[in-house]
């Protein structure tokens, strides 16, 4: 089974995952979407922690400080960010309160890391919609028809016409609309930057 | 008086500074907190390794050489060693005037 589902807040989603588990459906991977398996009698404990790594021998290293202290590695990759892990209840020192981290301000620095990353990514994409800005495109999308470069498309007809403007439509798409893609995801960035500043200042 | 501003180490920064006096990897330098702390401290994974990145980035500790390919061993600097020492004669100083105070009350 596979559920989509996006979650900013950590401990929301730390503790959807362990509801799914009470109900059977085990976390296995999680590649766009989260995998499940069904009929899991297993319940786990999930959490969650926000790391990328720079060297692969500095993630085996993250991975096996985990592993020595009971917490399996289910999802994440070395640049993913988040990092999933989890601990069984036939584990010896299952507690329900059991954490990754030791103190509420190093829990917190997750959400440092995701501002971070969210803030970056605004500055990147706000440069490449500066740099990639163009006047002329702005008035050429409120006039779609001059999107379409084909000499005398709009004077041909029937079939000879259909053909070339469905065939160009995708180009003329990319060309009028591709740029206004950066400050919306600028935006995007920006908006995700502030919720997770709010989840760190209240964590 | 011209203070190191790194003073006075948190509790936890201490325990690692010290379980890294001799070379350890991460679940070791946990396991060696908790036997120090006679059980009071207990870290964490996710709060050691952030721990362990930021005491890296201040050069208190560094990498060194091991067998263990899969895990990384750590040995505490000289610049660590000082740091180490001057906090503990912090404490030396609070614990004595502590005690001297106290004795002053009491008579």
């Amino acid at each position: 089974m596979i559920k989509y589902k996006f979650f900013l807040d950590l401990t929301k989603e730390e503790n959807w995952l362990r509801e799914m588990s009470t109900k059977g459906h085990g976390f296995q991977n999680k590649k766009i979407g989260y995998q499940f398996e069904q009929n899991d009698t297993s319940e786990s404990v999930y959490r969650i922690d926000y790391q990328t790594f720079k060297h692969r021998e500095d993630y085996l290293d993250y991975i096996a400080l985990f592993e020595d202290s009971g917490w399996i590695h289910i999802a994440g990759t070395k640049s993913s960010g988040k990092q999933y892990f989890k601990k069984d209840e036939t584990n010896e020192a299952f507690k329900e309160e059991y954490d990754i981290f030791s103190d509420g301000k190093s829990k917190a620095t997750r959400y440092k890391k995701m501002m971070y990353y969210f803030g970056s990514n605004f500055l990147f994409l706000i440069s490449l919609t500066i740099v990639f800005f163009d006047e002329s495109n702005l008035v050429k999308s409120l006039n779609p028809k001059s999107l379409y470069l084909t000499p005398g498309l709009w004077q041909s007809n029937g079939l000879s016409f259909w053909f070339s403007f469905l065939f160009e439509t995708p180009f003329a798409l990319a060309r009028g609309f591709l740029w206004y893609l950066f400050p919306v995801s600028a935006i995007i960035c920006v908006y995700y930057y502030i919720k997770s500043r709010l989840l760190w200042k209240a964590s | 008086m011209n203070r190191d501003s790194n003073l006075p180490l948190t509790e936890t920064v201490y325990y690692i500074l010290l379980a890294l006096i001799e070379p350890a990897h991460g679940y070791l330098i946990m396991q060696k907190i908790e036997m120090l702390s006679e059980g009071q401290v207990r870290m964490a994974a996710g709060t050691l390794y952030g721990a362990l990145d930021n005491l890296l980035k201040a050069k208190l500790i560094k990498p060194t050489e091991s067998e263990d390919k899969r895990r990384k061993t750590y040995i505490i600097t000289e610049k660590g060693t000082e740091l180490l020492r001057a906090d503990h004669d912090r404490m030396v100083h609070m614990v004595n005037i502590t005690n001297d105070c106290m004795k002053g009350g009491e008579s």
